[in-house]
């Protein structure tokens, strides 16, 4: 069972987030699809250089003994952070979204919105020919 | 040490904006003076401390490497250049300090993005860009405004989620994140497994922020829907920093064949949905695709001068796209509505000065020989000697003169004084390099710079492909075929997205 390593899982994960992305419609399990990408992401890069022999990279390091390599585990901090960010301000987002459409389903957001986008145009469109007469103002 | 400051007082004086709320307005020009002064640096004699630094003491194998080479001043100029327009753009209006805070936050994220020579510090920049603009996009509130930068954030997100993964392969075979040593080891053995995987990964991820067709579809719509000054900035400015990563991993990875597949789908893709759009915002934003493509087409030639070639239309296609954009929302400001049809119906209402200003950003845009447009676009194609891309650089042409042709109408008479453009000086800054490009180059580059823009030959092309690209217009217009918009939905985008990676992925495999 040496194949279930580090770096198959992230890829299993990968593609089952990557998936759940396109075919399901509700926003909030496509953002959690999208949080699933991103773990994906910082698995492979925790696990890419790692060998199960390895112990903690911790000063001082006795001799005859493989450590892990630390820079990987500095840089998947900052990645995790980053993701953190990326999911919460996107929930916020979806909450605004939520709040006027009533709705997590995310082709009937896009439907709302796109017949918004047309509706809000022809209003501008009406109260600007009414506007004609006030044409000749400085 | 001194170059580590140039990001960091933005970061700085954000944060100085949100502390001090009444200062807010005064740390946009503290930056932006500091940014002259620290750039103008670099031309006088002590431009030695500008020199290549590892940030914070480390050793240049783990430490952060950030370089001043040509390819970053030419940024970074173009930075300061927008900065004082934007900054006047917004002058009258009133600032909220969190609006100061992302702004500075983005000028500050740019500055690193270009100094930076470390993949894994690309990628976090990358993603604070992306997590600003995300935040500025929809910074109205406006519904449609959310969902464009919700799609932004999603499929931004995962474009940098394939990076990551690239930037693992990448450490796990060079053991390191420098550009220098990468290039090393590739050049070591060019034939090694992991180069067309790690390559593909990376350019796949980037791709999403570079304004690419098939991976960026979020574009047009995040573009369009952002407010006047923002949308300037992320058309002329943010787009093109997915374009510097592309260009350092070029300098690094074979990529030449895959940019010039990649440049061809996106600038004629972009160049035939902006025929066909109505809307002026989105027009210049589908536009923003095509002019991308001229840059990945020139990227791909290995001659030299291409490169020059790609920084000084870059440079170029930052002052006009943003000039064009912020004309676009003062005359939106006036009528109420970008729609191409009204505007013209309604142009006796725009102020001249917006009017002249769209139509020096159209002259230049189209390639018309004083402005800048013809002097950037001339090396690209006299330095392009391959026919299949120079066809496509010509096509490219065709495609923007063909696009920009709606416009015609909005400037024929009644030219009566109505109003003011309140941003009429923002204009004026972003107008002297759009005239004076040559001299100014000139003036900074010295002889580095030297573009063949005095042929004649050039000259006439040009004029005969805006011709051109006028009769289209006019066959075009009577056969009334629009693309359909549907793959700029999230989940065609998506797909596209994964599509796309595999595509690359086979194309630097096996060709």
């Amino acid at each position: 069972m040496a194949w279930i390593n580090g770096t198959t899982i992230a890829m299993v994960l990968f593609a089952i987030g990557a998936t759940a992305l396109i075919v399901r419609r509700d926003l909030v399990i496509k953002l959690l699809a999208l949080g699933l990408i991103n773990s994906s992401g910082i698995l492979f890069l925790i696990s890419v250089r790692f060998h199960p022999q390895m112990t903690v990279p911790i000063l001082p390091v006795p001799d005859g003994v493989l450590i892990a390599d630390p820079l990987p585990q500095a840089l998947v901090l900052s990645a995790i952070v980053i993701n953190f960010a990326i999911l919460a301000l996107s929930l916020v987002f979806v909450m605004l979204l939520v709040e006027r459409y009533h709705s997590t389903d995310c082709e009937r957001i896009e439907h709302a919105v796109e017949t918004e986008k047309a509706t809000l145009g022809s209003q501008n469109l009406a109260t600007i020919s009414g506007s004609d007469e006030t044409e000749g103002r400085p | 040490m001194i170059l580590a400051l140039l990001p960091l007082i933005h970061i700085f004086l954000g944060m100085a904006a949100i502390a001090w709320k009444a200062c807010a307005r005064a740390t946009l020009i503290i930056a932006l003076l500091a940014d002259i002064g620290l750039v103008a640096l670099y031309f006088s004699p002590v431009s030695h401390v500008l020199s290549a630094t590892a940030a914070g003491g480390w050793t240049e194998a783990i430490g952060i490497r950030l370089m001043l080479d040509s390819l970053a001043l030419d940024f970074l100029l173009l930075t300061v250049l927008l900065e004082a327009a934007v900054l006047i753009y917004l002058w009258r209006q009133r600032l909220h300090p969190t609006f100061v805070l992302l702004l500075q936050f983005l000028i500050g994220a740019v500055m690193a993005l270009v100094l930076s020579q470390d993949l894994f510090n690309i990628y976090v920049i990358l993603e604070l860009l992306t997590l600003v603009s995300f935040l500025l996009v929809a910074y109205d509130r406006r519904t449609f405004q959310i969902w464009a930068s919700l799609k932004y954030l999603i499929l931004a997100s995962i474009g940098m989620s394939i990076f990551l993964i690239g930037v693992a392969i990448v450490y796990a075979n060079v053991g390191s994140l420098g550009f220098a040593e990468i290039g090393v080891v590739v050049a070591d053995n060019p034939q090694a497994g992991w180069i067309p995987l790690a390559a593909a990964l990376l350019t796949a991820g980037v791709a999403v922020k570079a304004g690419i067709l098939i991976f960026s579809l979020w574009l047009p719509d995040a573009h369009s829907a952002a407010p006047a000054a923002i949308s300037a900035f992320l058309s002329a400015l943010v787009i093109k920093m997915g374009v510097v990563v592309l260009i350092r991993l070029a300098h690094v990875f074979p990529l030449g064949p895959t940019l010039k597949i990649l440049g061809t789908i996106t600038g004629i893709g972009g160049a035939i949905y902006a025929m066909s759009s109505r809307d002026l915002k989105r027009m210049l934003a589908f536009h923003t695709l095509s002019q991308i493509g001229y840059l990945l087409i020139g990227m791909s030639v290995p001659e030299y001068g291409a490169e020059s070639g790609v920084l000084a239309y870059a440079m170029a296609h930052g002052s006009f796209k943003a000039l064009l954009f912020l004309a676009a929302g003062a005359a939106y400001d006036v009528v109420g509505s970008t729609d191409i049809g009204h505007l013209i119906l309604e142009r006796h209402r725009i102020p001249l000065r917006t009017r002249s200003a769209l139509l020096l950003g159209t002259l230049a845009i189209v390639g018309l020989p004083p402005f800048d447009g013809y002097i950037a676009k001339a090396p690209l194609l006299a330095a392009t000697h391959d026919w299949t891309s120079q066809i496509v650089l010509i096509l490219l042409g065709i495609g923007t003169a063909a696009s920009f042709a709606k416009l015609i109408p909005l400037f024929k008479g009644p030219y009566r004084r109505v109003g003011n453009d309140p941003a009429w000086e923002s204009y004026v800054v972003l107008a002297l390099p759009i005239i004076l490009f040559l001299p100014i180059e000139r003036a900074l580059f010295g002889t580095a710079f030297t573009l063949p823009v005095m042929s004649w030959f050039l000259a006439v092309e040009s004029i005969v492909i805006v011709a051109v690209g006028w009769l289209v217009y006019r066959i075009h217009r009577r056969l009334r075929v629009r693309p359909s918009e549907r793959l700029f939905r999230l989940e065609p985008a998506i797909f596209a997205l994964m599509i796309g990676f595999i595509a690359i992925y086979l194309v630097l495999r096996f060709l």
